[in-house]
């Protein structure tokens, strides 16, 4: 183990991916772009904050990539249990926003733990199942510290509350369980049961505001659905070759919350036309195919597990946010991987991507 | 450390990530699929509504022509006029009641306007679609007058209310000529619907009767439009053009003039001899060309009342009216022509050869056939043509009824002078009016049984007018005009030409000859000769109201109705009144006919009316036209007698 570690930087220039970085760029590029398009009539200072992050998301992504990543395995646990803390700190301390505490307010920035806990997640989970290999497929038995390595996390985000990212939080886990062969039998028991789980939980443990999301999702033309109908008439007004950069009009002129955050890509729709989108659909999917085949490439549960975790946390961001802005889910607050405005959700995929590319360089090293 | 080849999991992990790459891919074409549905097939719908919340289009409304007389007298034009407008929002309970005093509202108005506001319901269609209700402004008062405008616009502590300028249709004559004229009111939903692409909009002002609806199309010009950018605050944005399809702005261009043939101080005099009858028509007409200088119906109404600030109380008033103030009598109602038929029948009975002009029938007061007896004015003795039109003797009329045939000789001549179909101005609904026929009698019983079919008595009526003979008053003044030019049947004529806003003659319109008649002049000088002794002779039905400067021809009717129950419980029974003649007889000028309903006796009713307008015009308005050579009366009477003083109307009981 220890030659491997010293020999990291060669490694890194030698085997750098290019497929990765260059994916990595053409959806961050897209992101900026479309970002000045969003804010620069109003708000330009974002623009600059953003340009800020992806610096420092560079330098993670470089350091992540350099650090052998078995030694970031053998912290699975901690790095685990440092995200719960944060958690647990965020419900004391966090700032008080709209009924939730989300973020650590750390001078102008907010930090919102739950991002980075997707990542920690995928870190954990892949620890476990490299230490912890089956001759046949996962049944409950094989459940029991995977199940508590996710559940106390997402038990926490829930309490934030923050349903959508919980809820992502399980997706993300279900699909690393499937790949790391949790039988179908298992988990089609476990859908049932949280199927019947689901209708108490939204009666009595979702707030009022979540109801009237999820109510106005199903009744277009309730208030809540606001959004959904401007982003809509954004979209849809883009036609097939857009308005032009800087031309749309329904974003700039339209009364529109939570823009730049949760419905970057109304903008980009609008003005790039179905061209764009497509462009931007199709930068997004080889960058996760690419990391499946990385995944499939690895040479240890753990590399497989965490580039699996990585693919799912994107693959899930992106279709879940698209799907909430093209109308056919329910508004929840999940971000567009380096295309919506906010560090944490930049860090923590400039990290994930960094871990990424630390095992597509050494898939060749035993 | 972990051996390749010795982790059983790897390969079953590699395969368990495709099918996972599987699900990416569907997944992600399940989303291009969405947008290709939203951008591509529903793209340009969405466009649509997002250009139309974010475009405001500001009317310009155009300049609506005017109408003017003959002599370019201005009959319709339009003003500035001020409407008060409020943002519901703004204005406080204490502002509206200052307001309130201001513009003169009553309690009850006051509470539907204050209700209309707190609801913020908008009667405007003018204001942006994309406003809120409460910020959207609130039309509250229509044309106020100068003085509450002064009051408002010094009253700086008046917050949320706005005055704003409107051009108004204006008829500056008020009731004069308001059937020919016309009046505008606000377009219907399906008219908006079936007129889609003439350039119609919510709100707009129409012509709904008369030369306003008429030539609509060339009053109204075309309004223009001017596009702004708005912003989320419905706020002007204007470094943002191009977003706007198509040009941003278009100027308003201007409605064309209509210039009519009528002659505002022969309409003025007629309608004011139409003083003491309650309802009446009239209608004057160039003899030479078949344009009308005037054409009255009473009770009239005002064009300005009805374009604009007619209330409830008001145009139930107009509607309720027994006389039928909105209904033109001129030519949306037939009549029976009663004895003015006369002249009708005489020419099929000439021009068949039934009849010599010193053919004789003895009038003893009645006319026996078929064991009916059919009366006369009064009894005649023995008469010629000359003296049958001149006295309106029945019982010579009765005898040609009676010939074989007589209806259709008169539905085909009648016919030919016009009759049963309208003239063709096209104005107000213009009515045909009936000849009968025989076959149509028949053609009566087969459909019911019950029907008297055709019998001779029908023909008798018809011969004088009457039985289910039909007409209107403008055809029977071009049909005395066609008698009194020889045999030009016009097509009347009302619009003499359109003009541009700048004065430029766009289309001018010549008289327009409907038919030469087929009838042999000597007919006509005949019948000339006759409608002359009418009025001249010391026993004509209208010697009366003879005029010593003036030789008139022309011919009474005492058309009798069957009497009818109105609606408001009384019972009109009373004949019609007709007068229809021309002056001068010698050379023939204008031609009219004067209609008074349920008036009585068309000699003492409608002469007096017909021959104040005659004089009238003949004094003011073409003094130059009344030197004529005079016909006379027939030799055979030997030398005239000194006419006596010539009395009027107005001196009869």
């Amino acid at each position: 183990m220890m030659p491997t570690r010293a020999v990291g930087w060669r490694r890194l220039r030698f085997r750098f991916d290019w497929t990765l970085t260059l994916a990595t760029c053409a959806v961050t590029t897209l992101g900026l772009v479309n970002l000045w398009s969003a804010v620069h009539d109003r708000q330009a200072s974002i623009f600059s904050v953003q340009v800020s992050w992806l610096g420092l998301g560079v330098a993670v992504f470089l350091g992540v990539a350099t650090l052998d990543y078995r030694t970031i395995s053998r912290y699975g646990y901690v790095l685990h249990g440092a995200g719960v803390a944060l958690l647990l700190g965020v419900l004391l301390f966090g700032k008080m926003v709209g009924g939730g505490r989300r973020w650590f307010e750390l001078g102008p920035f907010h930090v919102q733990p739950s991002e980075l806990m997707q990542l920690l997640t995928s870190i954990a989970l892949g620890k476990y199942l490299n230490d912890s290999p089956v001759l046949e497929g996962r049944t409950w038995r094989h459940l029991a510290i995977p199940v508590l390595i996710v559940s106390v996390p997402a038990l926490l985000i829930a309490k934030q509350p923050d349903f959508g990212t919980a809820f992502l939080l399980l997706l993300i886990f279900f699909t690393i369980m499937l790949t790391a062969r949790l039988k179908l039998k298992t988990l089609a028991a476990i859908v049932g049961l949280a199927t019947l789980a689901a209708f108490p939980i939204y009666q009595h443990l979702l707030h009022e505001y979540q109801r009237k999301r999820v109510e106005s999702f199903f009744n277009p033309n309730s208030e809540g659905a606001y959004q959904t109908r401007q982003a809509l008439n954004a979209i849809g007004s883009g036609r097939f070759l857009g308005k032009g950069f800087l031309h749309g009009t329904q974003i700039r002129l339209r009364h529109f919350p939570a823009l730049w955050t949760d419905f970057p890509f109304a903008v980009w729709a609008e003005e790039w036309g179905f061209v764009g989108c497509f462009a931007i659909l199709l930068a997004y999917l080889i960058l996760v195919l690419w990391i499946l085949k990385i995944a499939g490439d690895a040479r240890d549960r753990f590399g497989a597990t965490v580039c699996v975790g990585v693919a799912a946390m994107l693959f899930w961001h992106v279709f879940i946010n698209e799907g909430m802005v093209s109308g056919v889910l329910p508004v929840v607050g999940v971000t567009l991987p380096l295309v919506s405005y906010g560090g944490s959700s930049i860090l923590t995929t400039a990290a994930a991507l960094g871990l990424v590319m630390n095992v597509s360089v050494r898939r060749f090293s035993y | 450390m972990e051996i390749a080849g010795q982790d059983a999991e790897l390969p079953e992990i590699r395969r368990r990530s495709r099918y996972f790459a599987l699900v990416v891919l569907v997944a992600f074409g399940g989303i291009a699929g969405r947008l290709f549905y939203l951008q591509v097939v529903q793209g340009d719908a969405f466009f649509r509504v997002t250009s139309d919340s974010i475009i405001h289009t500001d009317l310009l409304p155009a300049v609506r022509g005017q109408i003017r007389d003959r002599k370019g007298k201005v009959l319709a034009t339009v003003r500035p006029s001020y409407n008060v407008f409020v943002t519901p929002r703004l204005l406080t309970a204490d502002g509206f009641a200052r307001l309130r005093t201001v513009l003169g509202m009553n309690g009850d108005e006051a509470m539907d306007v204050w209700e209309r506001i707190q609801n913020g319901e908008a009667v405007t269609a003018q204001t942006s679609s994309g406003a809120r209700v409460a910020e959207r402004p609130v039309l509250l008062a229509e044309d106020i007058s100068r003085e509450a405008m002064a009051a408002i616009e010094t009253g700086v502590d008046l917050p949320g209310v706005k005055i704003v300028s409107a051009p108004r249709r204006s008829y500056p004559y008020g009731i004069l000529a308001a059937h020919v004229l016309g009046f505008m009111n606000e377009i219907s939903a399906e008219e908006l619907r079936a007129k889609k692409g003439e350039g119609y909009r919510a709100g707009d002002l129409v012509g709904r009767t008369g030369i306003e609806r008429q030539w609509d199309g060339y009053l109204r010009g075309r309004a223009g439009f001017q596009k702004i950018v708005v912003d989320r605050r419905d706020l002007p944005k204007t470094d943002i053009h191009d977003i706007v399809d198509g040009p941003s702005a278009q100027v308003a261009i201007a409605g064309n003039n209509v210039v009519l043939t009528l002659d505002v101080d022969t309409q003025r005099f007629t309608e004011r001899a139409l003083r003491n009858v309650s309802a009446a028509g009239a209608v004057v007409l160039d003899v030479d060309s078949g344009r009308i200088l005037a054409m009255a119906s009473k009770p009239s109404f005002d064009p300005n009342e009805m374009s604009g600030h007619l209330t409830p109380e008001a145009e139930q008033r107009l509607l309720a009216d027994r006389y039928h103030p909105l209904h033109d009598k001129t030519l949306a109602e037939t009549y029976y022509p009663g004895s003015t038929f006369k002249p009708v029948s005489a020419i099929a009975a000439l021009e068949d050869r039934l009849i010599t002009p010193d053919d004789k029938t003895k009038c003893h007061g009645s006319f026996e056939i078929a064991r009916r007896r059919f009366k006369c004015t009064k009894t005649h003795l023995t008469v010629n043509l000359y003296d049958a039109i001149v006295q309106s003797c029945n019982v010579y009329f009765y005898e040609l009824g009676a010939r074989p045939g007589m209806m259709d000789r008169l539905a085909k001549y009648g016919a030919d002078l016009g009759l049963g179909a309208p003239t063709g101005l096209g104005l107000n609904g213009e009515e045909g009016g009936f000849l009968p026929t025989e076959d149509w009698y028949r053609a009566q019983k087969r459909e019911n049984p019950k029907a008297e079919g055709f019998q001779i008595g029908q023909a008798l009526n018809a011969v004088i007018g009457q039985g289910s003979t039909r007409v209107t008053l403008l055809q029977m003044a071009t049909l005395y005009a066609a008698i009194a030019n020889g045999g030009k049947l016009w097509l009347p004529q009302i619009v003499e030409r359109v003009e541009s806003p700048d004065g430029q003659v766009l289309e001018a319109f010549a008289p327009r000859v409907r038919r030469e008649l087929s009838v042999a002049p000597e007919s006509l000088a005949i019948v000339r000769q006759a409608l002359v002794g009418v009025v001249n002779e010391p026993k004509g039905t209208a010697f009366k109201v003879r005029s010593k400067d003036i030789e008139v021809a022309g011919k009474t009717g005492t058309a009798q109705v069957h009497g009818r129950h109105t609606e408001n419980g009384g019972y009109e029974a009373g004949d019609h009144a007709w007068f229809v003649g021309f002056a001068p007889a010698g050379r023939p000028r204008i031609a009219l006919a004067v209609l008074v309903e349920h008036g009585g006796h068309g000699g003492d009713v409608a002469a007096p009316v017909a021959m104040e307008i005659i004089h009238n015009y003949f004094d003011t308005v073409a003094p130059a036209d009344r030197e004529a050579p005079r016909l006379g009366l027939p030799r055979r009477h030997g030398p005239r007698a000194p006419a006596p003083e010539p009395t009027t109307a107005e001196a009869e009981p």
